[in-house]
């Protein structure tokens, strides 16, 4: 009983943590766009600002059934997905509900919140909605194939489908991944780019020409809705990354508040170091179209993903 | 439980979520007009209008703020009204440049409105020809403070004055076949 | 005058054609006025003889004290790099002119417009008849005889303010001390 209940407790420490992070890299990276650009640019808590505007709206437009659905499929969507992450190595108050395979569970789970975000645009009957999900669901196709190479060759690595067993094995070598197989790393990394939606590949949203595709016709609490499942589903992206290339959180054991804080902070340090390439890339970066998105992913890092089995393989 | 700050009663609640509104104003700029020139420079590094959570929207579902920048052609106000009908509660209109105002350099033009607010409701005007950035920002730091003290409740008086706003629609868009959005 | 060559044996051309009077304006500029009967013969002896390939504009200019219409082709020759004006007035009663989009496509754009804003009928036109202005059952609005300010106060609400605005044209005059030409006197505010 008590084993529930902190088991729960710690689910509800994850959501807030995974949504408080989120928001708060969204917001330091717009303010950290605005100082690139030589600007002021808001306030680093200006992420909690809108999701409260939003929630405070007082009229929300619901086109139909699966236009209401859609936000709560994504959010359902990423902490489903949180869920089964193991946050820290073994920590007692983060838990995960972890098996043997969730990495391909997860694999399937990633585009549920997508494919969601498809089915309730489609409902709206807004073309540019149309056109964004054609877009998106044409990228994630793109950045799949090296994503999914990648991950394959670290299961060949280390003859295992359980996310934690390839934490632990990092730990116990004390190589990351990111550097035992570089090739499946990068393959990883330039998927990333397509996942993070930044520049240059920022075709979904598009606001110049797609006025924001998808979610168009998605306003107030909506939005809102959309905005909390994204920041959480960002923070998975990026903890997945870390515990699959960079050995999560280290190696700490000990169930002790220091020791669980200092887990923490190694965590955010790696994933915010993870979190700016993407965003670096974007800052440089003007948007591709979307066949060249494709042709850029399936070319040097699916390459990139194929040298990295073969490296495993080896 | 209220608050009071300027000499305006609120109670807690209201005043959270009116700061939230305050601080987080996204922007559906209706660029027809000559005035959408000026709006690049507001919203860059110049300017830089996000310092005050002013972010621009691509759609009228998502935005906050109906930003019309200069005169507007009988045709467009249609759009406009079409937009304005679209975006969520609570909705503010900033009006911008003379010609919104009075019609400006087009007063006697056979095709371009003379005062907007005969259409749509109206928070802020900002007059000049053109405003500058200065000015713009200006104007919405007045939004702000019609917006925390409460009062820009524009958007209710829109839909309880409908029949007198659709007389003044109509008498300009004869024939109106315009979709019925429940807002 | 050695560089107006190509010119000159342009407008030669057409006159011994069409017996039309026409000057050269200036270098790479011929004008040609001609009866409205004569345009889509002249166009097509112009595109054909002379490439004239490319329509530029047409154009239309309301002369309500002569109670004509002129209408302008305005073409141009990518080989020459000539433009070709040719003129033509029509009567502003019941105005009709030939329609010329069987010789270019995009006369179609500018003979619809002509036909809202000036109310000029091109028999076989094809096209909404509707096109820019929606909505509009007045008098086609570009006509000199159509009171723009009679009808902005009429439909738009012209709100108050505006009395003391100043005709700049009028304050310009005051300071220099110059005349206002006598065509210009009634668009004055002070009246």
């Amino acid at each position: 009983m008590e084993d529930l209940a902190i088991k729960i407790l710690g689910a509800v420490l994850t959501t807030i943590m995974a949504f408080t992070v989120g928001m708060f890299y969204g917001g330091f990276v717009r303010k950290l766009t605005a100082r690139v650009q030589n600007r002021r640019g808001p306030v680093v808590y200006q992420n909690f600002i809108d999701l409260l505007k939003l929630q405070s709206k007082t009229t929300n437009i619901a086109h139909g059934f699966m236009h209401h659905m859609a936000p709560i499929w994504m959010i359902i969507a990423s902490l489903t997905t949180l869920m089964f992450l193991p946050i820290l190595n073994g920590n007692l108050w983060f838990p995960n509900i972890s098996f043997h395979g969730d990495l391909i569970f997860l694999l399937y789970m990633m585009v549920f919140g997508s494919l969601g975000m498809a089915l309730g645009a489609g409902q709206t009957g807004n073309p540019n909605s149309a056109i964004g999900v054609t877009r998106g669901l044409s990228q994630m196709v793109g950045f799949e194939i090296p994503f999914v190479m990648s991950l394959i060759a670290l299961m060949i690595q280390y003859k295992t489908t359980s996310i934690q067993d390839i934490m632990i094995a990092q730990n116990e070598s004390g190589i990351w991944n990111m550097f035992s197989n570089p090739f499946a790393f990068l393959a990883a990394l330039f998927a990333m780019f397509g996942m993070f939606r930044y520049s240059p590949f920022d075709i979904v949203g598009a606001p110049a020409e797609l006025a924001s595709g998808p979610v168009s016709e998605f306003g107030g609490k909506y939005l809102g809705t959309m905005m909390t499942a994204n920041s959480i589903f960002s923070f998975f992206k990026l903890t997945l990354y870390v515990n699959l290339f960079m050995a999560g959180a280290g190696n700490i054991n000990d169930v002790g508040i220091v020791a669980t804080l200092i887990a923490i902070v190694i965590l955010l340090i790696k994933t915010f170091a993870l979190y700016m390439v993407p965003v670096f890339y974007g800052w440089v970066s003007p948007r591709y179209r979307t066949e060249q998105a494709i042709r850029y992913f399936w070319a040097w890092p699916s390459a990139l993903g194929l040298i990295g089995i073969v490296w495993a393989l080896i | 439980m209220t608050i009071t700050e300027n000499n305006i009663k609120q109670p807690i609640g209201e005043y959270i979520q009116n700061w939230a509104r305050k601080h987080s104003l996204f922007v559906l700029a209706y660029g027809t007009g000559c005035g959408a020139i000026e709006i690049p420079p507001t919203m860059t590094s110049r300017y830089d209008a996000e310092r005050f959570g002013i972010r621009g929207a691509a759609t009228p579902r998502q935005a906050d703020v109906l930003l019309i920048t200069g005169y507007l052609a009988t045709k467009s106000l249609k759009r406009v009204i079409r937009v304005y009908e679209q975006m969520q509660d609570p909705k503010y209109v900033i009006a911008f440049g003379s010609c919104t105002i009075n019609g400006g350099m087009y007063y006697d033009s056979y095709n371009t409105i003379n005062a907007l607010d005969r259409y749509i409701p109206v928070d802020v005007y900002i007059n000049g020809c053109m405003p500058r950035p200065e000015a713009v920002i200006s104007g919405f730091v007045e939004l702000q403070k019609q917006i925390a003290s409460g009062n820009a409740y524009n958007a209710t008086k829109y839909k309880e004055n409908l029949e007198w706003y659709r007389e003044n629609q109509k008498k300009i868009i004869k024939n109106w076949r315009m979709p019925d959005y429940n807002w | 005058m050695d560089n107006l060559q190509i010119e000159n044996n342009i407008l030669e051309t057409i006159k011994t054609a069409f017996k039309v009077e026409g000057k050269v304006v200036r270098e790479k500029r011929v004008e040609i006025t001609a009866h409205k009967q004569l345009i889509s013969s002249i166009l097509l002896f112009a595109k054909n003889q002379h490439n004239y390939i490319h329509l530029n504009h047409i154009t239309c200019v309301d002369w309500i004290e002569d109670g004509e219409f002129e209408i302008n082709y305005i073409i141009w020759s990518p080989t020459t790099k000539n433009t070709l004006i040719i003129k033509t007035r029509i009567s502003r009663e019941n105005a009709q002119m030939e329609n010329i989009d069987n010789i270019w496509d995009q006369a179609n754009t500018y003979e619809r417009e002509m036909r809202e804003m000036y109310g000029i009928e091109f028999p076989g036109l094809i096209g909404e008849h509707e096109f820019i202005l929606e909505d509009w059952d007045e008098m086609p609005p570009m006509r000199r005889d159509f009171d723009t300010l009679e009808y902005a106060t009429k439909t738009f609400y012209q709100r108050p303010g505006r009395e003391d605005a100043k005709d700049v044209r009028e304050e310009l005059t005051k300071q220099s001390g110059e005349e206002i030409p006598e065509f210009a006197k009634k668009y004055s505010r002070e009246k």
